[in-house]
């Protein structure tokens, strides 16, 4: 009789137990179903964030009230200013690249992205090529930012560009610290490593470079690379594209602007 | 006529053996379509959002997905995470909801271990949008992440592969609780 009842208070405690850890368990699935669920809506917010806020591609609205507020983005304003530009200056349609040079998702434009533009877009005379410092990934950006700047004024600057590109290494581990940016710089053929030491030890564009970085964050960038595509002339009808886009996504906007100038021509 | 007999009969044979060689935890759960279902949808959504993260596969302005070269080791990795997710998931509905099994701890540990396996993953890949939310602690947090991204998918995968076994021991014991004379492949 007590054998029977013992058995009966063991079963008991063991089905007490296993619906304990059974309720701990289910809660666990939840909290995996809520995390997910979590990633879902991120992603969500985000991609709705990348085509109807400020990064949106195609938010034509936004990025004109941007422009209206920040001023001019044709290419004889930006020129003029002293951004390093790739291309004929006489082409219809400028890309403006913000970019990084510590970013590994520039790295990957660079390699996997603007050969291509260059070959079908640049070389054709189609597109110009500005270039943006928007120096935001790590502690040493602003020096590499600084570097590039000065190289330009020798017109060295999409040697210097490349070869950061190319010799990328982790963020903030010491690859673009002072020295080695002027090490940097001594491979290039035919730089003036006086004039550029002068320039870069002076912070000479420090002022040209955060004036990039308020462009950028006017246009609501946080993330490199970003790229606005409009026309030359008048900076106008712009076009934001936010993250390392593939060829495709370029010669989608650039072939539709093409086509819109040769219907109003 | 016989020789194509003989090639069916012999892929009928190989199929069988190839599926006999999977676990018999895995075989359990996924003869039943609405696991296989979950799995996959599972894994297809993690692939998705792994690849968007990573900013491989891109919505706007056309549906584009790419495979640079510098990604492709990120790649082969999230492709498996995504899939081990998804195997995960299903089996952990199956051992829930079959409340006859006797849920132990290594399935709890299971279960943690893919939620924690997940949690790292993700990180891992949305580390970029902490720059924006943290400023400096963010570079430093999200370099972090970048520069250890890929070791830490390959401790995830590793604690995945672990969930899973705990899983499958998990699942292979309560069959020998209620059945332990005959095999899951005799029963059938």
């Amino acid at each position: 009789m007590q054998q029977g009842q013992q058995q009966q208070r063991k079963q008991q405690e063991k089905l007490k137990r296993s619906n304990i850890v059974k309720n701990i368990a289910s809660s666990s699935l939840s909290f995996v179903a809520i995390f997910y669920l979590a990633i879902i809506i991120t992603i969500f917010s985000y991609s709705s964030s990348l085509t109807s806020s400020p990064h949106a591609t195609n938010n034509y609205a936004y990025a004109t009230t941007q422009q209206n507020k920040i001023g001019d983005l044709s290419l004889s304003t930006l020129i003029h200013q002293g951004s390093p530009y790739l291309g004929d200056s006489s082409a219809p349609i400028t890309i403006i690249d913000f970019s990084d040079f510590q970013c590994y998702l520039c790295a990957r434009y660079v390699k996997a992205t603007e050969p291509l533009i260059n070959q079908t877009y640049i070389q054709t005379g189609k597109v110009i090529l500005i270039f943006k410092h928007l120096p935001n990934r790590g502690f040493d950006s602003m020096d590499a930012a600084l570097a590039a700047q000065c190289t330009n004024d020798q017109g060295k600057f999409w040697q210097f560009h490349n070869m950061l590109y190319y010799n990328q290494k982790p963020i903030d581990s010491g690859w673009v610290s002072k020295d080695n940016l002027k090490k940097f710089a001594s491979q290039i053929i035919g730089l003036n490593m006086q004039q550029f030491e002068v320039c870069f030890d002076t912070k000479k564009y420090k002022d040209f470079i955060e004036s990039d970085l308020t462009l950028g964050s006017s246009f609501g960038f946080h993330d490199t690379p970003s790229f606005i595509i409009v026309n030359s002339k008048d900076g106008s009808n712009p076009e934001i594209l936010e993250g390392a886009h593939p060829f495709p996504s370029f010669k989608a906007i650039i072939d539709k602007k093409l086509e819109e100038r040769r219907n109003s021509s | 006529m016989n020789s194509s007999s003989s090639t069916s009969s012999i892929k009928t044979k190989l199929l069988s053996l190839l599926v006999s060689l999977l676990p018999l935890s895995i075989r359990i759960i996924f003869s039943r379509a609405p696991y296989i279902a979950l799995a996959i949808g599972i894994a297809v959504i993690f692939w998705i959002i792994f690849n968007v993260f990573e900013q491989l596969l891109f919505f706007s302005p056309i549906w584009v997905f790419y495979l640079p070269e510098d990604a492709v080791i990120g790649f082969i990795l999230t492709n498996i995470t995504a899939i081990l997710m998804g195997i995960l998931v299903s089996m952990n509905v199956y051992v829930i909801k079959h409340s006859r099994l006797k849920i132990s701890k290594s399935s709890f540990s299971g279960t943690s271990l893919s939620i924690l396996s997940s949690i790292c993953v993700s990180c891992s890949s949305i580390g970029f949008l902490l720059i924006s939310t943290f400023g400096g602690l963010g570079i430093i947090v999200s370099n972090f992440l970048s520069i250890y991204q890929t070791p830490l998918r390959i401790i995830s995968i590793g604690i995945m592969l672990f969930a899973l076994y705990s899983i499958h021991k998990r699942i292979t014991e309560s069959c020998c609780v209620f059945d332990c004379n005959t095999t899951y492949d005799n029963k059938k």
